[in-house]
C-alpha cells in the first residue's frame, strides 16, 4: 500500500504546486490547501502505517500495546491540520481584502508597490552619490 | 597593569613609562569631549583645540632624551590587560621609530588644528567644531596605531583612521565629488584593511602571539610557516592601499576633495605614512623573502614613475602636491625593500623631512586657495605682495623638497641616494630615483615660483583676504624647522632620526646624518637632479601641455578599473533585481519551487550515486499489500487534486480540493486515527464554507488566466510540478524503506496512563506531553484570526447598523432549514462539549470539540444569518479566543508552582462515595483549546461572510440565485 500512498501524496502535492504557480489568488490559496493536506498525509505516513486500531489504551491495560497505531504523528498532524486551516483562512481574508482594494485576483495585476518606482530611478538625482 | 621596561634606566627621572597609556586615553577623551565643547567656542575654537595636541607633543618630547641615540635600542613596553582570554592585550610600545611618528602626529597636529581654526573662520561654528573634533579624533587614532604593540589593537586604530579619513574627505558633504572621493578612499583603504586583518590574524595564529615585538624579534615564527606567502601578500595589500601605492594610488589625489587642513595632516604628513610604518615594522619578517623584497621595490618604483608622470599632467595646486606625495611614498616603499642600515637612515630622515616640507606646502596651498578662490596653477600669480610670509615659507619648504643644501630635505635625499647606490638593484633604482626626484624638484620650483612671482591673473586681482596669524604660523614654523634641522643636523641625528633608524634596524649602529660629507657620488646625483629639475621648471608649460595631449595614459588609469568594477557591481545588482525581483509573484514562487525541486531531485540522484553508503533503498514492490477500499479512496484523492489543478472553474477546483481532503480523512480513519479523521472532516467542511462564501463575491474564472480554454493548462508549470511530484515520490519511498525508530512512541505508550492519566494517547500528547507546543499552536490560530479580523475591518458595517441585516444576511431563507438548524445547532453544541470531555480517554478533545461547535455556528449562520449566529456566540469571537488562551495558560500555573515546570498537569481525586472522579488541569487546558478554536474559526467565518453580505447589492439573493451565480461563472469557462 506504501506505493499507492506515496503516489497519492506526490500527485496531490504536485497538483498543489501547479495551482500555486497560477496567477489567480484563489487558485493559489487552494493550491496551498492541497499542499498542506499532502504534507499532513506525508507526516502521517512517515510514522508508518499498518495497524488499524486507534492508539487508545484498553480498559484492561496499563500501557498502549504494539497492536495500536502510532500516536505520535497523529498528534503532530492534528495540530498541523488546524494550523493549516488558520493559514488558509487568513490567506482568504487577505485575498478578499486585496480584491476589495485592488479589484483583481490576478497577481500579475497587483503592482502597487512596483508603481512606487524603482529604487534605482533615484540614482540620477543629485542627492545620491 | 604592569610595567615591563627594557633598557631604559633613565626613565624614572623623566616621565614614567606608565604614563603612555594614559596619554592615549587623554587623547581619546579629549577628542570625544571636543565634540561637545568646540562647536560652542566660536572663533577661539582653533587655539583652544590646539592645546590638546600641543600638550601631548610636550609630553612626548619628554621621552626624547630617554630614546636619544646612544647605547642599545631603548624601548618602553606597557601592558594593559584587555581580553586576556583571547591573548589580546592593550600593549603600548614606544621606541625611536614610534616616537618619531608620535612627535609628527602631535606636533603637526597642533599646527593643523591652529590652521584649521582660521581656515574655517568664516564657516558656521558647528562645522568648524565638527572638523576640529574629527582632526583631534584622528590624531588619537593615529597615536593608537603607532603606539600599539598588539597587532589586533593596532588594526582597530588603523581602521579608525580610515573611517576618519572618510569623514574628513567627505566633509563638504554637499559636493558629489567629495562624497565620491570619500567613498573611494574608504573602499580602497578599508578593503585593504580587511586584507591586512586577515594577514594579521593568520600571522598571530601561526606565531602563537599577537605581540608585534615578539613576532618581529623571532621572525622564524612566521617565516617558517606554510602560510608565510599568504601573510606577506595580505600585509602588503594593506600597506599598499593605505600608502596609495600603485595600482591603488588614485584614491590619494582624489582625496584632495578634503578641506586643505585635512589634506595637509592626513594625506601627506601622517596617515598615508601608516603603510610605510607597517612595512617598516614588519620588515624583519618581510625581508626574509627575496620575492617580497622584489615586490616592494617594483611597486615602489612603479608608483614613483606613475606619480611623477601624473604630476606633470596635473592642473590643480593640491593635485600636484598629492602626486608628489604619492611619489615620495613610492620612494619610501622602495627604501624599505632595500636592506641595510643606510636605508634605515634614509627612511627615518625622509619621513621627517617629507612631513615637514609637505605639510608646509599644503598649508601654503591652502592659504593661496583660501585667499584667491582659485585652485589651478595657471590661475595663480603675483601673490608675493599679498602673502609675503606664505611665499617665504613656500620657498623654504620647496627648497627642502628639491633637496638643496642646507635643508633637511637635502640630507635625507643624500642618504636615500646612498641607500640606492648601495643596493643590489643599484642601476635601475638610481635611474628611477634621479628621474622622479627631478620631477619633484620641478614641482617644488613651480610651487615656489608660479603663484607668488608669476603673471597676475584674473582670480588673483581681487583676493579675498591677506594673511592671518593662525594660518601662517604652521607653514612658517615647519619651513623654519626644515632649515634648522639641516643646519644643525646633530639634533635630528641624536634625538629623532638616529633613534628611529636604530629602532628600525633593531640593533645599534653608527648613524651619520650630516649636511656635508665630502664629494661623493650622491652629491653628483643631487647636482644632476637639480639640473634636470631646473630644465623642467623652465619648460614646465610646454611639457605640461604635451603631457596633457597624451590622452592614451587615461586609458591605463586604474581609477577607470575601479569605476568599472563599482559600476559593474551596481548594474549587476540592478539587473538581478530586475530579473528576479521583477514584481511578478509568479516568478518568485516559480524560482522558489524550482530551487526546492532541484534540491529534492539532487537528493534523489545523489542517493542513487552514493548507494554504497546509506544509499537510496526502496521498499519491495512485490510485498506491497494492497487494500482495495483504500486504493479506491487514494484514487479519488489523487483525482480530486488533479481536477482542482486543471479545471478553469473555481467551483470545480474547490470541489476537487474538498474531495481530496475528505479522501485523506478516510485514509486517516482507516489507519487507526479517528481523531485525525474527525478533525480533517470538520476542517475541510469549514474551509469549503469559507472559500465558497468568498467565491460568491468574486469572478470565479478568467481573472489571471492566460487563455480561455476549458482547462487551465500551463506546460512549463506542469513540467515543474511533475518533476517535484516525481522527486517527492522517490523520497517518500526511501523514507518508508528506512528502519523505524519507535523510541519516542514507546515512551508515550508506556507513560500515557501511568503519568498523565489518559487513555487516548493522541490527546495526552497534545494536552500534556507537548502542551507547550499546543499552546503555541492555538496561539498561532488566535493570532491569524485576529489578523484576519483586522484585515477585513471596514469592509462594511452590517452587523450593528442595519436592522434589516437579520434578513439580508440569511443565505437560505427557508422555514424548514431554520427550524432544523436551531435544533441542529444545540445538538452540535452538546456533542462538542461531550467530545471535549471524553477526549482524554476516547477519541475527541478540544480541537475536535471546538471544530464541531464551530460547524454548528456555521450552520446557524447559513440558516439564520451571520448576525444571528454572532448573537448566539454571546461574546466577541476575539474575546472567546482570549478566554481560551488565558485558561490554557492558567492550567499550566499549578504545575509551575508545584513542580516548577510550566504546563506539567496536576491531578486531584474527588471521592464521590460511589465512584471517584479524577480531575486534572488537562481539562482546563483542553477547554482553553476548545474556546480558542471556536473563537478563531468563527472570527474567520463571521468576517468573511460579513464582507460578502455587505458589498452585495442584490441582498435578497436566494439559495438558487447564489448557486446559479456560482455556476454561471463556472460555466462561462
Amino acid at each position: 500500500m506504501i506505493y499507492v500512498y506515496a503516489a497519492t501524496i506526490a500527485i496531490v502535492a504536485g497538483a498543489g504546486i501547479y495551482m500555486i504557480l497560477a496567477q489567480n489568488i484563489v487558485r493559489i490559496i487552494l493550491g496551498v490547501a492541497l499542499l498542506a493536506a499532502s504534507a499532513n498525509l506525508l507526516i502521517f505516513l512517515s510514522g508508518r502505517l499498518g495497524s488499524v486500531t486507534p492508539p487508545i489504551i484498553r480498559q484492561d491495560a496499563e500501557v498502549l500495546g504494539s497492536y495500536a497505531a502510532n500516536p505520535l504523528p497523529q498528534a503532530l498532524v492534528l495540530t498541523a491540520i488546524v494550523i493549516g486551516f488558520a493559514l488558509t483562512a487568513y490567506a482568504v481574508a487577505l485575498a478578499v481584502k486585496g480584491y476589495k482594494s485592488l479589484g483583481t485576483m490576478d497577481t500579475s495585476q497587483m503592482h502597487d508597490a512596483e508603481d512606487l518606482g524603482s529604487p534605482f530611478a533615484a540614482k540620477s538625482a543629485p542627492k545620491q552619490g | 597593569m604592569f610595567s615591563n621596561t627594557l633598557d631604559s634606566s633613565a626613565i624614572a627621572s623623566w616621565m614614567p613609562g606608565e604614563a603612555i597609556p594614559s596619554l592615549l586615553v587623554i587623547a581619546f577623551l579629549g577628542a570625544a569631549f571636543s565634540f561637545l565643547v568646540l562647536p560652542r567656542l566660536g572663533k577661539s575654537a582653533g587655539p583652544v583645540a590646539a592645546l590638546l595636541p600641543a600638550g601631548l607633543f610636550a609630553a612626548f618630547m619628554t621621552y626624547v632624551p630617554v630614546m636619544a641615540y646612544g647605547e642599545g635600542v631603548p624601548t618602553i613596553l606597557q601592558t594593559v590587560q584587555w581580553v586576556p582570554s583571547l591573548g589580546i592585550n592593550f600593549d603600548v610600545r614606544l621606541d625611536g621609530f614610534s616616537l618619531l611618528f608620535a612627535l609628527m602626529i602631535t606636533g603637526i597636529g597642533s599646527l593643523v588644528v591652529l590652521y584649521a581654526g582660521s581656515y574655517f573662520a568664516e564657516k558656521p561654528a558647528d562645522d568648524r567644531g565638527r572638523f576640529l573634533s574629527y582632526i583631534l579624533m584622528f590624531m588619537a587614532a593615529m597615536l593608537g596605531t603607532v603606539l600599539s604593540d598588539n597587532v589586533i589593537v593596532m588594526f582597530v586604530f588603523w581602521e579608525m583612521t580610515s573611517l576618519l579619513s572618510f569623514l574628513l574627505i567627505g566633509f563638504n558633504s554637499t559636493s558629489i565629488e567629495a562624497r565620491k572621493a570619500a567613498l573611494q578612499s574608504l573602499v580602497i583603504t578599508a578593503g585593504g584593511g580587511l586584507a591586512l586583518f586577515g594577514g594579521l590574524l593568520i600571522m598571530g595564529m601561526e606565531a602563537g602571539t599577537f605581540s608585534l615585538l615578539e613576532i618581529t624579534s623571532n621572525p622564524g615564527l612566521v617565516t617558517d610557516s606554510t602560510w608565510f606567502g599568504v601573510i606577506a601578500a595580505l600585509i602588503l595589500i594593506g600597506a599598499f592601499t593605505k600608502s596609495a601605492q600603485f595600482p591603488f594610488h588614485f584614491w590619494l589625489p582624489n582625496a584632495m576633495q578634503a578641506p586643505t587642513p585635512a589634506s595637509a595632516y592626513l594625506h601627506s604628513a601622517t596617515m598615508v605614512k601608516l603603510g610605510i610604518f607597517l612595512l617598516a615594522r614588519f620588515d624583519p619578517i618581510l625581508s626574509a623573502s627575496p620575492t617580497v623584497i622584489m615586490i616592494m621595490v617594483a611597486v615602489g618604483l612603479t608608483t614613483m614613475l606613475v606619480a611623477a608622470l601624473m604630476a606633470l599632467r596635473a592642473d590643480g595646486l593640491k593635485a600636484i602636491l598629492a602626486y608628489s606625495t604619492v611619489a615620495s611614498l613610492g620612494l619610501l616603499v622602495t627604501l624599505i625593500g632595500l636592506q641595510g642600515p643606510g636605508s634605515s637612515i634614509g627612511i627615518a630622515g625622509f619621513i621627517l623631512a617629507h612631513s615637514l616640507y609637505k605639510a608646509a606646502l599644503f598649508f601654503c596651498a591652502g592659504i593661496v586657495i583660501h585667499a584667491t578662490g582659485a585652485t589651478r596653477v595657471r590661475d595663480l600669480g603675483a601673490l608675493f605682495g599679498l602673502l609675503p610670509l606664505t611665499a617665504i615659507a613656500a620657498i623654504l619648504a620647496s627648497l627642502s623638497m628639491a633637496g638643496l643644501p642646507p635643508f633637511v630635505g637635502f640630507i635625507a635625499k643624500e642618504y636615500v641616494f646612498e641607500a640606492k647606490l648601495d643596493s643590489s638593484f643599484a642601476a635601475i633604482v638610481t635611474f628611477v630615483a634621479v628621474l622622479v626626484n627631478s620631477v619633484l624638484v620641478a614641482i617644488a620650483g613651480i610651487f615656489a615660483l608660479r603663484p607668488f612671482f608669476g603673471k597676475a591673473t584674473a582670480s588673483t586681482q581681487k583676493p579675498k583676504h591677506g594673511e592671518t596669524i593662525g594660518m601662517t604660523t604652521g607653514p612658517v614654523v615647519l619651513a623654519a624647522l626644515g632649515v634648522f634641522f639641516g643646519l644643525f643636523a646633530d639634533i635630528p641625528q641624536y634625538f629623532i632620526v638616529g633613534p628611529a633608524a636604530v629602532a628600525l634596524q633593531g640593533a645599534p649602529f653608527y648613524v651619520s646624518f650630516e649636511l656635508w660629507h665630502g664629494i661623493t657620488p650622491m652629491l653628483g646625483l643631487s647636482a644632476l637632479v637639480v639640473l634636470i629639475g631646473g630644465l623642467l621648471v623652465w619648460k614646465w608649460t610646454p611639457i605640461h601641455e604635451a603631457m596633457l595631449r597624451l590622452s592614451f595614459i587615461d586609458r591605463f588609469s586604474f581609477e577607470k578599473g575601479y569605476d568599472a568594477i563599482f559600476g559593474g557591481l551596481l548594474s549587476l545588482a540592478q539587473s538581478t533585481t530586475r530579473t528576479i525581483q521583477n514584481g511578478q509573484m509568479r516568478t518568485y514562487v516559480a524560482v522558489t519551487i524550482a530551487v526546492v525541486t532541484g534540491a529534492l531531485a539532487y537528493a534523489v540522484l545523489a542517493g542513487e550515486t552514493f548507494a554504497g553508503a546509506a544509499g537510496l533503498t526502496l521498499p519491495p514492490l512485490a510485498a506491497d499489500e494492497i487494500r482495495p477500499y483504500l486504493l479506491i479512496v487514494c484514487t479519488l484523492i489523487a483525482l480530486g487534486g488533479l481536477v482542482a489543478a486543471i479545471s478553469r472553474s473555481m467551483v470545480v477546483s474547490l470541489v476537487g480540493v474538498g474531495l481530496s481532503g475528505y479522501g485523506i480523512a478516510l485514509v486517516f480513519l482507516k489507519n487507526g486515527a479517528p481523531d485525525l479523521a474527525l478533525t480533517q472532516f470538520l476542517v475541510e467542511t469549514l474551509l469549503v464554507v469559507i472559500v465558497s462564501a468568498v467565491l460568491v463575491k468574486m469572478p470565479a474564472i478568467a481573472d489571471g488566466l492566460r487563455s480561455y480554454s476549458k482547462f487551465d493548462l500551463r506546460t512549463g508549470d506542469a513540467l515543474l510540478s511533475t518533476v517535484f511530484a516525481g522527486a517527492l515520490f522517490v523520497v517518500l519511498l526511501s523514507i518508508a524503506a528506512k528502519p523505524f525508530n519507535p523510541t519516542v512512541t514507546e515512551y508515550y505508550a508506556v507513560t500515557s496512563l501511568s503519568e498523565a492519566f489518559g487513555r487516548n494517547v493522541v490527546n495526552v500528547i497534545l494536552v500534556d506531553f507537548r502542551a507547550l507546543d499546543t499552546l503555541g499552536e492555538i496561539a498561532v490560530v488566535a493570532f491569524a484570526a485576529i489578523a484576519a479580523w483586522a484585515v477585513l475591518t471596514g469592509g462594511n458595517p452590517t452587523s450593528k447598523t442595519a436592522k434589516a441585516g437579520v434578513a439580508t444576511n440569511r443565505a437560505v431563507p427557508s422555514l424548514i432549514f431554520e427550524t432544523t438548524a436551531r435544533m441542529f445547532f444545540f445538538l452540535m453544541l452538546i456533542v462538542s462539549v461531550w467530545v471535549l470531555f471524553r477526549g482524554h480517554n476516547e477519541p475527541g478533545g478540544g480541537f475536535i470539540g471546538g471544530l464541531i461547535a464551530s460547524a454548528g455556528f456555521a450552520v446557524l449562520a447559513l440558516a439564520l444569518g451571520v448576525d444571528f449566529a454572532r448573537r448566539r456566540l454571546l461574546l466577541h469571537p476575539v474575546a472567546w479566543m482570549g478566554i481560551g488562551l488565558t485558561l490554557a495558560i492558567l492550567s499550566g500555573v499549578p504545575g509551575a508552582i508545584i513542580n516548577e515546570s510550566f504546563l506539567t498537569h496536576q491531578w486531584v481525586s474527588l471521592n464521590l462515595g460511589v465512584t471517584s472522579l479524577k480531575l486534572g488541569t488537562t481539562y482546563l487546558f483542553d477547554i482553553g483549546v476548545y474556546l480558542t478554536v471556536i473563537g478563531g474559526v468563527l472570527a474567520f467565518l463571521i468576517r468573511v461572510q460579513q464582507q460578502n453580505s455587505g458589498g452585495e447589492d442584490t441582498t435578497t439573493a436566494a439559495d438558487d440565485a447564489t448557486k446559479s451565480h456560482i455556476s454561471t461563472q463556472g460555466a462561462s469557462a
